[in-house]
């Protein structure tokens, strides 16, 4: 019986990265999936602390907000730096991947067909941070030399840009071999590969 | 957090001037301010910060559970953050009466939170850095409109408990502290 449950819609959405972690560290998740009528009925809503999906449960524990996810099961899992100065620096990290996913999202959702070119123009500014600290770490992750849930994060957001811009990560070597490596793991390529991840939007209005 | 920690804080004053020039946005992480230093430690981003010294100075729960969810308290206050952030830059004269009158909605989370959990912070019952994130910003909501916490008796009650504490009331009535405009274009 797996103690993990997520409830969502069926997207990738701001589940990818809490999909890919949870499978690469061998843990079952039980999905429940919501329909945009269902929610539109406003019962599940309103049960929600901030009125927002995804809803994360793991025993009596309810949690809501993607990163509270990540950091929780990064907790429980080895994904949150071996000490307290490596577990800041991933949250710094995870914090930079969140402001650039806000970016993205912004785009995806309310300026895709005026905005993406500015987008994909801009992107190579937005991932020179996460080159710069790959390339100086050298240990093929963000912080430290075991992956974290910023890796798992940061590569969920590559991909959905790979997919926007199939070159976008051309001039970048260290992401380049940053996200090979990552969908490399066998567990996470298993995933990438199962017809129910691959068979999900990225986003809820069908864009990319 | 760190005045009511009793902690020590040296501040570097930066200027618009001097941040045009350059040197040092790009040494900067993401090319942006607030940056922290702690020893050799060198950090960006506000909520690693306020994470950081939650961690170091007995502010992030007593145990996982209430770390995270502390954490989704947080990501909440963040988000609220981020629209209030949005309409003070971008949308000011056009969009300040419609976030006064949403306001309310944004914060209902929050006083259902404090009103369930009674004893006076957002989760367990110590302070935690969340509460501090809210309470600054339920500061500036009543600088933006003077009448926005009246209807939450919970938030009311917990913002003036936050502001009666000795090191938090000194901070709030210090010079330093009181001069400091709360936004870079000076709206409020």
């Amino acid at each position: 019986m797996a103690p993990y449950t997520l409830t969502y819609f069926a997207v990738k959405g701001r589940c990818g990265a809490l999909k890919i972690m949870l499978a690469d560290k061998d843990q079952q998740l039980k999905e429940n999936l919501v329909t945009f009528d269902e929610w539109m009925k406003g019962d599940l809503k309103a049960s929600c602390v901030f009125g927002q999906l995804p809803k994360f449960e793991d025993g009596d524990l309810v949690l809501y907000q993607s990163n509270t996810m990540l950091r929780h099961l990064g907790r429980k899992h080895g994904a949150y730096g071996k000490n307290d100065c490596e577990a800041s620096l991933i949250d710094m990290m995870n914090d930079g991947v969140e402001d650039l996913r806000l970016k993205y999202i912004k785009m995806i959702y309310q300026e895709y067909e005026t905005g993406k070119e500015a987008f994909i123009k801009d992107l190579p500014n937005q991932l020179k941070p996460f080159e710069a600290v790959l390339a100086k770490n050298k240990s093929g992750f963000l912080v430290g030399d075991q992956i974290s849930f910023a890796d798992y994060n940061l590569f969920d957001l590559l991909l959905n840009f790979k997919v926007l811009c199939s070159t976008s990560l051309d001039s970048f070597s260290a992401l380049k071999s940053y996200v090979d490596k990552i969908a490399a793991r066998p567990k996470v390529k298993a995933l990438l590969e199962c017809d129910d991840f691959k068979k999900l939007p990225i986003n809820g209005n069908g864009k990319q």
